[in-house]
């Protein structure tokens, strides 16, 4: 019987953060802590035919100017696949830059003023390189390669078959050809990366204290990293301000600091500022992809021919391949639909600039792409977008079902989503609105789109991703009950916004009959937190972090009740559990708390719980978006958006809405506001918030959720939503504009729409691509 | 970001201020609200040895009309312009325009003369002056001088201010009887600077956001013709093009309908 | 060096520091400020903002040199646990921040509009907060709890 889960109760961090007694990295004070700031590359490609640091060590309060030289590193390279080129690289660079902000040096000195006054003084002297800017350079031969060791620009080719797609082409009444274009994107979380390395030289512990989702994979990583043995090294997280997929690797500029502590003896705080962080943190959704679809008469999609190229910038991340990019994307691809036939070529490339990440809902594409496509087709056959989805959709008869690409769908009620979501946008009056403002000059445009995300997904889903370290492994919960009887639950999660520090002491409170109050969730200290080399992230922590948590409960709530039989000298069942009390049923004073069954149980107080499911669920939604556009301005209003969710059960209403809310706001930012633009000479030229825009409480919409109540998929019900969001707005709202724009015959390739693009579309003429 | 080392100086008087401006010549800055200054210093774009901090300065807080003009003392908040009720009863347009800029709490601290001098081809300020035929006084050590508003902006960010001179006042005409008025812009977001603003008094029509400093027009053709801004990452010459005809238009129609 | 002699949440506060120090790293780093967070150091996130007497300002774009003798509040002065204030509350039970690190500006920002127009529209709130950027949350549950507040402190 729960009295907490289900309801959106204050979240226990909140009066703590709402009287600013947050404690982020940048809060950190460790005595005698140095401050560092990195010397980062001007130019986007050449190479380093000398650096001197004289200067820079001659100003009064630097301690120190390390270079790749000074500092005791390995290669940047942990794994990766095989068919993956994936060169070896250096925390801090040594023999060329490869993007704008490639770190050369790292300077160490009293104040973050003072290292930032000595980086300006360290001379290095480049040997310009031509610059490769965007995919087409990548893929020219002609220019230099960023790695000698690769020899080429290109990393990654690979072709997939999933069905006959040459079958399916060869019955097709119609071909439909579109080339998707991503614009690069970033994570953009309101706190930047840091880190302070609390290195002892007396005992040779190295504390890192950061803001990181992976905790546990952090140290690991690091260890191997510096070469310091794990024994030696905590991470510990505090409150983090954000992080979407950019603070959740090891980065160059984490091992850099940690080893310049080492090396130098004292402890080094780094701190990103916003201009790293727009420059170096790490970028994402960078895609170009290649349609072809192959469709009956009726608006079938009978098959699919995609090529996706992913531009990945120059260096890789050191614990996520960019190949599992687009293999994702093609998993993912065809969706709640029936999609039979899909032939899937990728390429990746590297490029003159930042590296790409993981970045809220990665295969974002996927939706996007299939998405467009729908609506393209039934403009094509004169069809209402909601029939050719209609048709297309799976029904839940055809349920369970193994995709194309090796996935199984089963409890899928996207298309549930979507009914629901056509009654409530009533399209006929939508149409005849739509109608009557065109006569007044108004275009009004309604888009839809409906996604399923795996969250965590069907065992099968991680064999066709073909990952080694399964995201589905088990996940472990720890309770401790305290000497006085209140609950300590340790969890591998690192939430950076997502209230688990909330939602699983609601999970294990009512498990236990106490208060909220009386559970603390203890997270982000590799000391105390159970192992997991993925933290948060991938959507998982609703599923396998709520079943841990459930788990361990009812296991220490049942050593509890045992203890309590025993001392009562009571049989099990007439015992009930009621505010950190265990008393016999009708003789409430027959009774024992939980501080004298600790008394009983001391020293054996920590249970531990792993929750590994053998079948996990999928999250589902339908997007509508409404648009207005000012076709003379090219300005695009949302008066309205709704989310049809269903993401099983919620530990906590509000908590899940945020997140929903924040994702779509995202990928809103996505087509209206955001690129992180490099020119054609790779240089970056969104380097502030004055050229990287987020849109503010002006222009985000009110999104109204609806949440699909559908049978249970088992006992732990809750199902991932973090990144729901942000993979369905942007093909909602895109479809939204093409829908408006439909009397200039305008058809949406770009996931980009500024204002001077809805220009250049409606007057057909040709459009920027790409700054000068 | 930190800046890069300056020394800071509060001068109790004009004359001290010249005296500091004099000496320390381009490397120096006047500091005035800081709202652009202190982005500039914290990306070491502007790297002034010395920082004079003109908020003692009581002659710049002036704000009154004095009949045909109302006077703006350099230092005077964009904020108090905003506030004040006497300015919204005689310059409209002014009082129009100012709370497009930014936000309160960059209004709060932001100056008008500080705009003014900072000069950017985007900025709400400058197009108003230049549209209301608004005169500057700028003081040196040699005496003071005004210069026209059309004059005033040279290039992107530079004015007729000279290294040594400081900004007193600008002296901005009130609205004649039924004299048409009316200021437009378009930003992408709410209190962005505009990609292109329109300022319109009685036969003036300035354009802000379309080249490097704010220009006269005659009509809408005019205006798509004075577009020379290139294209940059938040729009193309022919969407400022475009966008200027259009503004133009739609101010025209605000200012006919006021 | 500048000697700045201030108060910071009601307590007297003083630091020697380099004239090129903003307020916002004064009270981070001279007078353990911390609620005062830094987003861009360049004025556009407004995470920095506090009230400098009485009126939103910058942290990050005003020099410590420029507060001698100011009366400056940050979050931390607005309420306390145990005993928030009403817009702190309202703020709470409409789950209005996730991450937090946005919300110091976000706050003091709010409570400036509330106590110049103690009944605003859902417009005029969104356009009072449009210099504030969030990230996490796509802003509705702030405006929702800004509004809450509103009519609850207008009922005392």
């Amino acid at each position: 019987m729960s009295r907490l889960v289900g309801s959106s109760v204050h979240r226990v961090e909140d009066e703590r953060i709402l009287t600013g007694r947050g404690q982020y990295v940048a809060d950190v004070r460790v005595p005698g802590m140095l401050h560092a700031a990195f010397v980062r590359s001007p130019v986007p490609h050449a190479r380093i035919t000398s650096i001197d640091t004289s200067a820079a060590r001659g100003v009064p309060g630097v301690v120190a100017v390390c270079t790749d030289d000074d500092l005791e590193v390995a290669d940047m390279r942990l794994w990766g696949p095989p068919e993956l080129l994936r060169p070896a690289f250096r925390p801090l660079t040594a023999d060329k830059v490869r993007f704008v902000g490639d770190p050369i040096a790292i300077v160490v000195a009293e104040s973050r003023a003072i290292a930032e006054d000595a980086a300006e003084l360290v001379d290095v002297d480049y040997e310009l390189l031509d610059a490769v800017a965007n995919i087409d350079q990548a893929l020219d031969a002609s220019r230099s390669a960023l790695f000698d060791e690769a020899g080429t620009n290109v990393l990654l080719q690979t072709s997939h078959v999933h069905g006959d797609p040459y079958a399916a082409f060869a019955s097709a009444h119609d071909i439909v050809s579109l080339r998707f274009v991503q614009q690069r994107q970033g994570n953009v979380p309101m706190e930047g990366r840091g880190g302070v390395a609390d290195y002892s030289p007396a005992t040779g512990e190295l504390v890192y204290h950061a803001a990181h989702q992976n905790p546990h994979q952090l140290r690991v990583s690091l260890a191997a990293l510096l070469g310091h043995p794990a024994h030696q090294l905590t991470v510990r997280c505090g409150d983090i301000g954000g992080s979407f997929g950019q603070k959740a690797y090891p980065s160059r500029e984490d091992v850099a600091v940690c080893a310049a502590a080492i090396t130098i003896g004292r402890p080094v705080a780094w701190i990103e500022d916003r201009s790293e962080n727009l420059l170096a943190a790490g970028q994402a959704r960078e895609e170009t992809i290649e349609v072809d679809a192959a469709v009956s008469a009726d608006g079938d999609l009978l098959g699919l021919r995609v090529h996706m190229t992913l531009d990945q910038g120059a260096y890789q991340l050191t614990t996520l391949p960019s190949s599992i990019f687009p293999t994702i994307v093609r998993v993912l691809l065809p969706g709640p639909y029936r999609i039979e036939h899909l032939a899937f070529d990728t390429t990746v490339v590297a490029t003159n600039k930042a590296t790409y990440v993981a970045y809220r809902g990665p295969w974002e594409a996927e939706t996007f792409v299939r998405e467009r496509l729908l609506d393209v087709v039934a403009t094509r056959l004169g069809l209402e977008p909601a029939e050719v989805r209609a048709r297309n959709l799976l029904r839940a008869d055809e349920l369970p079902r193994r995709g194309v690409t090796g996935v199984t769908m089963e409890h899928l009620t996207a298309r549930e989503t979507f009914e629901q979501a056509l009654d409530l946008v009533d399209l006929p009056a939508f149409r005849a609105a739509q109608a009557a403002a065109r006569l007044d000059g108004r275009y009004l445009g309604l888009g839809m789109a409906t996604f399923a995300e795996p969250a965590p997904g069907p065992p099968d889903y991680s064999r066709a991703l073909g990952v080694g370290a399964s995201p589905r492994s088990a996940q472990r919960a720890v309770a401790r009950l305290e000497p006085d009887g209140t609950i300590t639950v340790f969890t591998s999660q690192s939430p950076h916004g997502q209230g688990h520090q909330t939602t699983l002491a609601q999970l294990a409170a009512d498990g236990l009959d106490v208060p909220i109050d009386q559970v603390r969730v203890v997270h982000g200290d590799t000391r105390l937190t159970p192992f997991n080399l993925v933290g948060t992230g991938g959507s998982r922590a609703a599923t396998l972090a709520s079943g841990a948590v459930v788990g361990v409960t009812a296991a220490l709530r049942d050593r509890i009740v045992a203890v309590a039989a025993d001392a009562l000298e009571a049989n099990l069942y007439d015992l009930e559990v009621a505010d950190a009390r265990v008393s016999v049923r009708g003789t409430p004073s027959a009774g024992i708390t939980f501080a004298e069954v600790a008394a009983r149980l001391a020293p054996d107080l920590d249970v531990a719980y792993d929750f590994a499911i053998p079948d996990g669920g999928w999250s589902q939604a339908t997007h509508c978006c409404w648009v207005e556009i000012d076709v003379e301005t090219g300005i695009v209003r949302i008066p309205r958006y709704l989310v049809v969710e269903d993401c099983g059960a919620l530990i906590n209403p509000a908590i899940v809405e945020g997140q929903i809310r924040g994702g779509v706001t995202q990928g809103i930012a996505g087509v209206l506001y955001e690129w992180a633009a490099y020119g054609d000479d790779a240089q970056p030229l969104a380097t502030s918030f004055l050229d990287y825009l987020l849109p503010t409480a002006a222009e985000v919409p009110r999104i109204d959720i609806v949440h699909v109540e559908s049978p249970p998929q088992g006992p732990i019900d809750f199902r991932g939503v973090g990144e729901g969001g942000a993979i369905g707005a942007p093909a909602a709202l895109t479809n939204a504009i093409e829908d408006a724009l439909a009397p200039f015959g305008v058809t949406i390739t770009d996931q980009y729409l500024p204002p001077w693009k809805i220009v250049a579309l409606v007057h057909g003429t040709s459009v920027m691509t790409r700054p000068a | 970001m930190k800046s890069a080392p300056f020394a800071y100086h509060a001068p109790a008087s004009v004359d001290e201020a010249l005296a500091l401006l004099a000496a320390h010549g381009d490397e120096a800055s006047v500091l005035a609200g800081g709202q652009s200054l202190l982005p500039l210093l914290a990306m070491r774009l502007a790297r002034p040895a010395h920082l004079v901090d003109i908020h003692r300065l009581d002659e710049l807080h002036r704000l009154e009309v004095d009949g045909e003009h109302v006077v703006v003392g350099a230092a005077v908040t964009q904020r108090r312009v905003e506030r004040d009720a006497r300015v919204a009863e005689v310059c409209p347009l002014l009082a129009d325009a100012v709370p497009w800029i930014g936000h309160a709490a960059i209004r709060n601290r932001g100056t008008v003369g500080g705009s003014l001098c900072h000069a950017d081809p985007a900025a709400e300020l400058p197009v108003v002056c230049v549209a209301s035929g608004a005169t500057m006084t700028i003081a040196g050590t040699s005496g003071r001088r005004t210069v026209a508003a059309a004059e005033f902006f040279e290039m992107p960010f530079t004015t007729a201010v000279q290294p040594g001179e400081l900004l007193v006042d600008v002296r901005i005409p009130v609205r004649r009887p039924g004299e048409r008025w009316a200021f437009l812009e378009v930003a992408r977001r709410h209190g962005d600077f505009p990609l292109v603003s329109v300022a319109v008094a009685g036969d003036a029509i300035a354009l802000g956001g379309v080249a490097g400093r704010p220009v006269l027009v005659a009509d809408v053709d005019a205006a798509r013709d004075a577009v020379t801004a290139a294209d940059d990452i938040h729009a193309t010459h022919e969407y400022r093009r475009h966008l200027a005809g259009v503004l133009v238009e739609r101010t025209l129609a605000r200012a006919a309908a006021a | 060096m500048i000697s700045v002699a201030l108060t910071v949440d009601g307590h007297a506060a003083s630091a020697t520091v380099e004239p090129r120090t903003t307020l916002a790293d004064l009270l981070r780093d001279h007078i353990g400020a911390t609620s005062v967070h830094l987003g861009c150091e360049q004025g556009a996130c407004g995470a920095c903002t506090v009230l400098v007497d009485g009126e939103l300002a910058r942290s990050c774009l005003l020099l410590a040199a420029q507060c001698d003798g100011r009366a400056v509040t940050t979050l931390a002065g607005i309420g306390a646990p145990g005993s928030m204030h009403p817009l702190q509350e309202a703020l709470r039970d409409s789950h209005g921040f996730q991450c937090g690190f946005c919300t110091p500006g976000f706050v003091l920002t709010a409570l400036a509009l509330l106590r110049d127009n103690p009944a605003p529209t859902e417009a005029e709130v969104r356009a009072e907060l449009s210099g504030n950027l969030c990230r996490c949350t796509g802003y509705q549950s702030i405006v929702e709890g800004v509004l809450v507040a509103a009519e609850r402190m207008a009922a005392e």
